[in-house]
């Protein structure tokens, strides 16, 4: 019984997925919106238990945490602290989607993807088997795939889900591969056996191969360049509330998987996984950052923006010291509040777009459509510049800070030529972002005042509120961070 | 004891928050005037209590925030800081009246932003911590970036991003050193801290005389693009003159380069590796700005362009200044900075009274405007005459300290710098020339003088800089002691 008491979070996602699921069957389409409110509560109370196991894990040393069902899950700081990402973003998502859903004869599908989506990325996060990951893993993708074509008359968002499932396919397939490597090369699936038997893999050829394997399988999800392909289009293609998931929420799932098997189960490689992540890290935030700044289409740009910051993160598996991993763990969630807002602003304006049947039609999220939004929506336009400054590292919010740690790091490490690298990317990206401010501020609007939906206010409500409390009270961000960077080194 | 400096921070910043909410344009200039009165009246309370007997800190105040990585949210003022509070303080109520009768769009954003602006300035000159100092720092720029992309002229877009892009990518190399100092001094004494002055203090402890170069030259880079100093000029005449007139006077008013060099880069400067060679590169680099910046000013056609070419060169003096390494000439670079702050703002409000008056900027298409603006010429020749270094003036106090006392170590730089004194008298009185006297330009119509609210905010600044050139003791006594704190560093360690 006690066990259950650590994964009260999951099972709280998990039977209110069941509910929104068996309830939208039995109502009507107008009254369908509730089942909105009811996932929101949901992860509401999933989330106020993620906080309060901190608590739990303070009693008991957060490094050790609790392995449950025999060794299968973990709960530790690592785990929690990711589940506390997943779970932001999804808050986030869930409340935005109200209005997207509204008056929708499917909300019930949408609700319960996504919080299977979120339900596999926790369990991911606390996974401590590799057959539990990769299942879980497969069930957060599955989800997803299916949300990214959700809009399934619109062309744009079938092609983004038919690339994202066809790549994605082929990813698992890979990731599935090296795992077996891994169980053929050590003889078991449990990630702490398999930290604790290095010699297998050292020296032998299938650990090599496992690791890059591992590396396109983990990539993908990532989104690092070479594997970003169908990032892009994905996100663009997605309805907005969607890609906020993908973006803030599942690529972080790839990353809390790495961190899990490349830094604890494959250990003893970290020379070859290490150099990998580096070249990785560098083409990744080098790549995205040029291409965004010739993108038209926001949340495309914000995709490539997205691929820059997950080229961010990696450099902690490339500099691989303590501070590093703080700093990494603390970017997640840092870009979850940053991205899922950012994305969720993008949905407020493709909003406004499609209802007033004006302006680009085709592609709704065009630079265009974001002319003088400071004055036609100025909610939204603010809490964009939050959004979009932050991501530029502008203090006082939840992005300096995290550059901060994870910058630092490299100069701690001596590697002061990534630090050069990264603040060289910083400034590049600060061009495209401040383009979207000078669009939102300094044109001219091409419409009138429009008021803004309630649900789309309080998602960005919610995430300016995370971006500004990490940046100005970082504090108990950061230990736990660390906290959960010291449970892989 | 009133915690004045972080009220300093505070009282302007609530000010601007509650004026991007108004509705009309004299509500907006209206909180506007009153929260940088107040803050004026918070600095004068600050000025009338502080000691100008001693180099040590005054209304010091320190609060945790990230206790474990060592940071605190420490602010302080003493005499580096102090005059350019206070400089900051008298101009920024002047400017909003000067600018009271223009029109222009979204009033409260325009208001609320410059308070956002003196809030930020002031917390970079009080802030002892690296990571408050930091984050004020980076915050300058976003006001700054607004103002000139909203109001700017012609080509504002280009001005902005090249400024906003230019210093950001300088501030982030500032902070790799930053890190660096962190690092290494956590390294020697296992204490994570990001007080300024005690990782000063830990900088001649570490091993590295290559490290220490490194870190001392990557925090320098940071602060001599913001001065700016020649190479690192490029983003200034832009800037400068696309900003519309309060944006150049904020940007003059953006004292934070010059009071990082003497807070931070000065005290480390005697531990480097090698110290006779920074010493070397900041003169060669202050006197060529000093002629380069002239030299660029004689030959522009543009007024404001011309002035802003004439504030590099100025501020060159501040680098040759505090490269003299003796008291009073590092006292004089201090006092170029508070000069300099007042002169430029008269000589911007002019630039930008004569641009709305008769619509163009360029020099030889205007000419006899002292018939029709008398008040104007007076006040405008008070500051040319300050600018190019009359006697009595503010700007020759702060010149001569500069020349005469940097000649003591650095008598080729000085050498160097006077041939600019020449072309520096040149350009100024011919642009005058051209521009106020002569015979009317009849093409301009009929065209008024300044207005009341004009004339009194730049006549009193004209005054104090007539005041402070016949009697420069009450600002130059408070930075002597820390000159001499700076200096005694050096000249402790042979340098």
């Amino acid at each position: 019984m006690d066990e259950l008491m650590y994964l009260a979070p999951e099972i709280v996602v998990v039977a209110t997925g069941l509910v929104v699921l068996l309830a939208g069957v039995f109502l009507s389409p107008q009254s369908k919106n509730i089942l909105g409110y009811l996932a929101t509560l949901g992860i509401l109370a999933a989330l106020v238990l993620t906080v309060k196991s901190f608590g739990l894990l303070t009693m008991q040393g957060f490094q050790v945490g609790y392995s449950i069902f025999s060794e299968a899950l973990n709960v530790d700081a690592l785990s929690q602290f990711f589940k506390l990402v997943f779970l932001a973003v999804a808050l986030i998502v869930s409340i935005a989607a109200i209005k997207y859903n509204e008056n929708s004869d499917h909300t019930e599908e949408f609700y319960t993807l996504m919080l299977f989506a979120t339900f596999g990325m926790m369990i991911v996060a606390s996974a401590n088997d590799l057959i539990v990951l990769f299942v879980a893993f497969e069930l957060a993708s599955l989800a997803t795939y299916a949300l990214a074509g959700y809009e399934k008359q619109n062309a744009r968002s079938l092609e983004g889900a038919m690339k994202y499932f066809v790549i994605g396919s082929v990813s698992a397939a890979l990731m599935l591969f090296g795992l077996s490597f891994v169980y053929g090369a050590t003889g078991t699936t449990s990630i702490p056996m398999i930290a604790a038997n290095p010699g297998l893999l050292v020296d032998n050829p299938i650990g090599l191969v496992a690791v890059v394997l591992l590396i396109a399988g983990f990539g993908f999800k990532m989104a690092l360049v070479p594997f970003h392909m169908w990032a892009p289009d994905t996100y663009q293609g997605s309805p907005s509330v969607v890609s906020a998931l993908l973006a803030a929420g599942s690529k972080k799932m790839g990353f809390v998987a790495a961190f899990r098997i490349f830094i604890v189960a494959l250990a003893a490689l970290q020379p070859d996984w290490q150099l990998a992540f580096t070249i990785l890290a560098v083409a990744t935030m080098t790549f995205g950052n040029i291409v965004a700044v010739a993108q038209t289409s926001v949340k495309r740009m914000l995709a490539y923006s997205s691929l820059a910051q997950a080229g961010y993160i990696a450099m902690a598996f490339a500099v691989m010291t303590p501070v590093a991993l703080t700093g990494g763990i603390m970017y997640a969630l840092a870009h979850a509040f940053m991205k899922a807002g950012a994305f969720i602003a993008a949905a407020v304006v493709v909003w406004m777009v499609t209802s007033e049947k004006k302006g680009n039609l085709d592609i709704p999220d065009h630079l265009d459509s974001f002319r003088g939004l400071g004055k036609r929506m100025p909610l939204a336009a603010l809490s964009m510049t939050v959004f979009v400054f932050a991501l530029a590292g502008i203090p006082p919010t939840a992005g300096f800070m995290a550059k901060f740690v994870l910058f630092s790091s490299t100069i701690e490490a001596g590697m002061t030529w990534l630090a050069v690298i990264a603040i060289l990317n910083s400034a590049l990206s600060l061009f495209y972002y401040a383009r979207l401010v000078k669009y939102m501020y300094f044109l001219p609007p091409e419409g009138k005042k429009v008021s803004i939906p309630f649900p789309y206010a309080a998602a960005l409500l919610v995430a300016v509120a995370g971006v500004l409390v990490m940046g100005i009270w970082p504090e108990p961000f950061i230990k736990w961070a660390m906290e959960a960077a010291l449970v892989l080194v | 004891m009133l915690p004045v400096a972080s009220l300093l921070i505070l009282v302007p910043l609530i000010f601007a928050a509650v004026t991007f909410f108004t509705k009309t344009k004299d509500q907006a200039a209206g909180l506007g005037l009153v929260g940088s009165l107040a803050t004026l009246g918070l600095t004068l309370y600050a000025y009338l209590n502080f000691d100008s007997s001693t180099a040590a800190m005054q209304f010091y105040e320190s609060i945790p925030w990230v206790p474990f990585l060592g940071i605190n949210y420490s602010v302080g003022i003493d005499g580096i800081s102090m005059p350019l509070i206070l400089l900051n303080a008298i101009v920024i109520p002047l400017l909003i009246v000067f600018s009271w009768k223009e029109d222009r769009e979204a009033p409260n954003r325009f208001y609320g932003l410059i308070l956002t602006m003196q809030a930020a300035v002031i917390g970079v000159f009080v802030a002892l911590d690296f990571v408050v100092f930091y984050i004020f720092w980076e915050l300058t720029l976003v006001p700054l970036f607004f103002i000139v992309n909203i109001w700017g002229g012609e080509k504002r877009a280009h001005a902005s991003y090249k400024f906003f892009i230019y210093t950001h990518v300088a501030s982030l190399v500032m902070l790799l050193g930053i890190f660096g100092l962190f690092y290494a001094a956590l390294h020697q004494t296992g204490v994570p801290t990001f007080d300024i002055r005690e990782l000063i203090a830990q900088f001649q402890f570490f091993e590295s005389g290559l490290m220490r170069d490194g870190i001392f030259l990557a925090i320098l880079f940071g602060f001599l693009a913001k001065l700016p100093t020649f190479p690192f000029h490029s983003w200034l005449p832009d800037a400068y003159t696309e900003a519309p007139t309060a944006g150049s006077v904020l940007f003059i008013l953006l004292k934070i380069g010059g009071y990082g060099l003497f807070r931070i880069s000065l005290p480390m400067l005697p531990n480097t590796g090698n110290p006779d060679l920074m010493i070397m590169m900041l003169g060669l680099l202050g006197s060529f700005s000093i002629v380069y910046g002239a030299l660029l000013a004689l030959r522009q056609k543009d007024l404001k362009r011309m002035i802003a070419y004439s504030s590099l060169s100025h501020m060159g003096f501040v680098t040759l200044g505090s490269a003299g390494l003796v008291a009073l000439s590092v006292s004089g670079a201090m006092f170029q900075q508070f000069s300099h702050g007042l002169i430029m703002s008269i000589l911007f409000m002019s630039a930008g009274v004569i641009q709305s008056t008769t619509g163009t900027r360029i020099i030889n298409d205007l000419g006899g405007l002292a018939k029709k603006m008398p008040m104007l010429t007076v006040i405008m020749m008070v500051g040319f005459m300050a600018s190019l270094g009359l006697p009595g003036l503010t700007g020759f106090i702060a010149e001569f300290l500069v020349l005469t006392f940097s000649f003591v170590h650095l008598p080729g730089f000085v050498a160097i710098a006077l041939l600019a004194i020449v072309v520096t008298a040149g350009y100024h009185l011919w642009a005058m020339q051209r521009a106020m006297f002569g015979v009317y330009n009849e093409k301009l119509g009929n065209i008024g003088d300044i207005n009341t609210l004009q004339v009194f905010s730049m006549g009193v600044i004209a005054l104090l800089v007539l005041y402070f050139g016949l009697n420069p003791s009450p600002v130059l006594n408070m930075m002597i002691k820390n000159s001499e704190a700076i200096v005694s560093l050096a000249a402790g360690l042979g340098v």
